[in-house]
């Protein structure tokens, strides 16, 4: 029988900051995680997050981890136990696990659960065909083992798993041939929409799947429209040809390990369905467990973050009175109060409500209408209209256009602005406001934007020439003086152009930074370069 | 493969069809299904079909979503051979 | 709902479903059967279900024998199309002692005047019907080859739909809260739906039927103890019988689906309604497991869970009408066999609520208790 003061099940961003904060409250920590590293769904990451930079945004899920794993490794209290799957919470606190081909038991003073979450699965004809995926086997596949798992891609959800996975899907050299979406309006953050609308990617929103076509794999998909009632639009099937289906239709909270622990659960779909209840502090109401991150509400790794360190500190507190960690802990909760405080947090913020009986907080004064723009992930003349500086301005000097027109809970681009041009936000919901006084066009911002949504424009000089500075992830890079062709926002080549820069250093993490010299009346539709293939 | 499936639990391998006939019965609790299709009783223990299961029976009778989804997980989760208890046997025990 | 009903059944396991189609096939109308949650979500689903004929009383092994006829014929006496999955494959009992051996010696005498096909077997030939049984300090034992196995939610279902069809109304997710008894006779019940009267209740509540007792004001001689039960997942099909060791203290069957289910009786366990599953069930069984039948150290447990047996002083069920109050029926107590006795149980409660002649000659009253007239059963858990 092992002891220790606190038992974390599960090393994803939730339990790795659970045991951090009771490790730096001087707990006696065992942290167990089935898979063989530490991470959790970070490490499929290879994109930059979206979220708070105090909580790492702006940097790459794996790089995320690297970080998270440096600090843990210095809490000498901290012991971690990779290839270790809890088995079960029995009544009597002990927690069984597998490891090394042995059932261990763990007694500890108090438990941090943090399972996160699994994938929803969709009934459609033939769905047991080979080729039909789950988004996180594709991302293991592709990610983790580097195997692309097909050529051609469908994908079904547009919420943000879906979207940048398809984007990934297009890094690694696959191509997706559509991203369908049952509700009107797109799921997931716009600024991933128009990343993937910009590569050519249609999204079909009141669309859903009906059948896979195939003998023994996938060749195809029959689709169908949805009205406004979700009901399907008799005669408007269509079909798609691919080799493979990639489901990403949203996560259910991991509460198997909770089931016999006498813990209740409510039944939240905007929190993922089935969730533990629990209070602010992140307890339940079994005395001494504690849960945090994907388990307790689908969300972000900042939220995942927050709520771990939450569930290490109330644990902390519990076991080992006396020390003053209500301070940090309202710090937190405040955080994650702002963090949900936008329209995008709107649903986690209902759910939240029903969870604890409170009353909703003040609905946020902007809300995001179904506009174009969240149909199509394609910025509307309007759109681009609000964050472009006057015409003399645009004369003057190089300014940053940055493309970000939804509310969502994300903050790099503020911190990354050496000249401090990008207003200071009151919320991290807050939109970015460019102010051209400031503003440089040096470019400094574009890497640094987990939505790629910022570009530089520099329409100084005279003539029919301008340059665009974009962002740019993809193989081959593209070398000074190379013709490229020009894409539009919804992928659409419009013209050629001449690459002037390309700014790769490790500072950008993979992030090229180009630089092409286009026809002036192209600098408002240009946003994606592609290389055209060398013989 | 010639006749379209949709499955709904793939670790029993049991189809949409075979649970709307017994919802259509008038079996329309998920215990219930789950104990004469044996659909979530695999290695997963029904976390996939469950809320698939769940949304039909919502669908089909109008009962609330909380009330079908009891959680009635059982461990070990994931499970465990026989030798690997042995092997972790205290010795003073 | 109906506000009156003939009789008010308390419990939707396989002992209220077997008693409503019993009592419905006479032709009693107007019963309404109560479960609190689904139909077998008590012991029943929850339960082993092996189905024994091999009993060294010989009412037991009429019970058992007669149960057994109705499971033979389960789709044509109950008029069903339900597959119970009935396996006949046997049940091997083994004996660690002389005096082991004796008991099985005389408990096959009983059996054989009921013509239950039992024999004891040597130690060879419990190999040869189990290859990898470990018969290290076994003596020999006994074998049945008509015993087996069904699946208990089936079975249950299967009553629960005939029952239906005869015009029995089942409540589920409805639970029975107080009963009216006035001068000794019962007057109505009271449910989470609103109040039925009738004049008949059967406690069908298995490990709850204490607290129904005490809502009619009896105190039955009946307590509840956790079992825990585990199975593994599937594989091909490699141990026909039921193996089974009173002395050895396990059971241990593998399904017609491919898992193996086992159990063992409890040491020390508290009264009580708990029925959590315990770490510390899955070390003593795999060590019982792996001693007696090696090849199971490579199988995979996938679930265990807990049910509660329903314990009587002596062991065996209760079947009868209460002496103090009138109209309240009960088949309560079955302490761990009630699953393979239930069709026989559901005859003896319609006899005795219809007032007819008991189909079988059995004491199973609760007056033996006082007459000390215990049953004496040498082969149980
Ligand atoms: C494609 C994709 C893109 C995303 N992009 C972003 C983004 O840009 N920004 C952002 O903020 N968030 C993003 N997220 C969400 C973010 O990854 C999650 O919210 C976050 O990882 C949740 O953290 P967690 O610790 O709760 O769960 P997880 O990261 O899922 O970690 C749970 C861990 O528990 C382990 N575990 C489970 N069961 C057991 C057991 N029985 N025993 C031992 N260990 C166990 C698992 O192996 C896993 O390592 C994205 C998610 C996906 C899938
Ligand atoms: C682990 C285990 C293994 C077993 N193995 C075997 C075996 O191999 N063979 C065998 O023959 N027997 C076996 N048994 C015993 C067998 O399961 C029981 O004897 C039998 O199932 C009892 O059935 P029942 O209908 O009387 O009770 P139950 O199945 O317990 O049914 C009682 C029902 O009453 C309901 N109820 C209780 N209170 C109320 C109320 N107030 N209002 C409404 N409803 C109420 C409950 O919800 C429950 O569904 C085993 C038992 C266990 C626990």
């Amino acid at each position: 029988m092992i002891t220790c003061d606190l038992l974390v099940i599960g090393g994803g961003p939730a339990g790795i900051s659970a045991a951090v904060a009771a490790g730096k409250a001087g707990l006696k920590v065992l942290l167990l995680e089935e898979r063989e590293r530490l991470g959790g769904q970070l490490t499929k990451q290879t994109h930059r997050f979206f979220g708070s930079v105090a909580e790492r945004a702006g940097t790459r899920g794996i790089a995320i981890i690297k970080d998270l794993e440096t600090v843990v490794a210095q809490l000498e209290n901290v012991e971690i136990s990779l290839s270790t799957t809890a088995l079960g919470i029995y009544e009597d606190g002990v927690s069984t696990a597998l490891k090394s081909g042995k059932m261990i038991k763990i007694k500890p003073k108090a438990i941090v659960v943090a399972t996160g979450a699994f994938e929803k699965f969709l009934p459609f004809e033939n769905n047991d065909l080979p080729g039909v995926y789950g988004a996180g086997a594709v991302q293991t596949l592709m990610n983790i083992y580097g195997v692309l798992p097909a050529r051609r891609i469908l994908m079904i959800g547009s919420g943000n798993i879906g979207l940048i996975v398809s984007y990934q899907l297009v890094q690694a050299g696959a191509e997706v041939v559509g991203v369908i979406e049952a509700s009107p309006k797109i799921g997931g953050y716009l600024v991933h929409a128009s990343k993937i609308r910009r590569l050519g990617i249609p999204i079909y929103p009141s669309c859903t799947i009906k059948k896979a076509f195939g003998q023994d794999r996938v060749v195809g998909a029959e689709l169908v429209r949805l009205d406004e009632k979700w009901k399907e639009i008799p005669g408007s099937q269509f079909t798609v040809d691919c080799d493979a289906i990639c489901l990403a239709v949203g996560l259910n909270p991991l509460i198997d390990l909770l089931g016999q622990s006498g813990c209740q659960f409510k039944y939240i779909p905007e929190l993922g369905g089935q969730v533990p209840i629990r209070d602010e502090s992140m307890r339940t109401n079994v005395p001494h467990l504690y849960i945090a991150g994907d388990l307790s509400s689908i969300e972000e790794a900042t939220a995942a973050l927050l709520e771990g360190e939450l569930a290490g500190l109330s644990a902390a507190k519990q076991i080992r009175p006396g020390q003053s960690l209500e301070a940090r802990m309202e710090e937190v909760k405040t955080h994650l109060r702002a963090l949900r405080s936008g329209p995008v947090g709107e649903k986690i913020r209902s759910g939240l409500s029903k969870l604890t009986g409170e009353a909703l907080p003040t609905p946020s004064p902007r809300t995001n209408a179904i506009d174009e723009l969240s149909r199509t992930g394609i910025a509307s003349p309007a759109n681009l209209a609000g964050v472009l500086p006057d015409e003399k301005r645009k004369k003057t000097r190089a300014y940053a256009v940055i493309e970000c027109y939804q509310q969502i809970p994300c903050d790099p681009c503020v911190h990354n602005c050496p000249f401090g041009a990008i207003k200071p936000f009151s919320d991290i919901n807050d939109l970015p406001i460019v102010d051209f006084d400031l503003c440089t066009g040096c470019g400094q911002c574009i890497g640094r934007c987990p939505g790629l949504a910022i570009f530089t424009v520099d329409e100084t000089r005279d003539g029919d020439r301008a340059k665009i500075t974009l962002p740019y992830e993809f193989l081959p890079k593209p070398v000074r003086e190379e013709t490229v062709d020009l894409l539009d926002r919804s992928g659409k080549c419009v013209g050629q152009g001449v690459v002037k820069s390309v700014l790769n250093t490790p500072k950008q993490d993979k992030t090229t930074i180009v630089t092409v010299e286009i026809h002036r009346n192209l600098v408002q539709d240009v946003r994606q370069i592609r290389v055209v293939q060398k013989s | 493969m010639n006749d379209d499936k949709t499955i709904v639990c793939r670790c029993e391998d049991i189809d949409i069809e075979t649970i709307r006939k017994l919802i259509d019965q008038g079996v329309t609790s998920l215990e219930e299904i789950k104990r004469i299709t044996r659909c979530g009783m695999g290695p997963c223990q029904g976390k996939t079909c469950g809320p698939v299961i769940a949304r039909e029976i919502a669908m089909k009778t109008g009962q609330p979503m909380e009330e079908i989804l009891s959680p009635r997980s059982r461990p070990p989760f994931g499970g465990v051979l026989f030798q690997e208890v042995l092997e972790g046997i205290d010795d003073e025990e | 709902m109906k506000n009156k009903a003939s009789v008010v059944i308390v419990g939707g396991g396989i002992t209220g479903t077997s008693t409503a189609f019993s009592l419905a096939k006479r032709g009693v109308k107007d019963i309404v059967l109560i479960e609190r949650e689904g139909l077998a979500s008590g012991a029943t689903g929850r339960c082993g279900a092996g189905i024994r004929q091999q009993w060294g009383t010989f009412q037991n092994c009429l019970l058992a024998r007669e149960s057994m006829k109705v499971f033979e014929n389960f789709q044509e006496v109950l008029g069903t199309d339900i597959d119970i999955e009935l396996k006949q494959k046997g049940y091997l009992l083994l004996a660690y002692s002389e005096k082991e051996m004796d008991q099985f010696r005389r408990n096959v005498e009983v059996q054989h005047q009921l013509d239950i096909p039992s024999r004891l077997v040597s130690c060879r030939e419990a190999k040869e019907i189990v290859p990898f049984l470990n018969t290290e300090k076994m003596l020999g034992g006994a074998f049945c080859p008509t015993d087996g196995h069904a699946n208990p939610f089936l079975a249950t279902k299967a009553y629960a739909k005939a029952a239906e069809r005869l015009g029995v109304e089942i409540l589920m997710k409805t639970e029975v809260k107080a009963i009216t008894v006035v001068n000794d006779r019962i007057k109505g019940v009271h449910t989470s739906q609103g109040f039925i009267e009738t004049d008949k209740v059967v406690n069908a509540a298995g490990g709850w039927s204490a607290q129904i007792g005490e809502m009619a004001g009896l105190h039955l001689p009946v307590y509840s103890e956790r079992h825990e039960i585990l199975v593994t997942e599937p594989v091909n099909p490699i141990m026909d019988p039921m193996v089974m060791s009173f002395s050895y203290n396990i059971y241990c069957q593998q399904t017609p689906h491919g898992s193996f289910i086992m159990g063992y009786g409890p040491q020390n366990e508290p009264r009580g309604y708990n029925v959590n599953a315990t770490w510390q069930f899955l070390e003593t069984m795999a060590r019982k497991a792996a001693w007696l039948l090696p090849p199971l150290k490579n199988m995979r447990i996938v679930r265990q869970w807990a049910g509660l047996y329903n314990m009587s002083p002596d062991r065996q069920p209760i079947v009868c009408e209460s002496e103090i109050v009138k109209g309240f029926f009960m088949g309560i107590g079955f302490s761990g066999h009630g699953f393979m006795i239930a069709p026989a149980v559901g005859t003896l409660l319609a006899d005795l609520i219809t007032g007819s002649p008991l189909t079988w000659d059995v004491v199973l009253d609760l007056g033996r208790y006082d007459r000390h007239e215990t049953i004496a059963e040498p082969s149980v858990v």
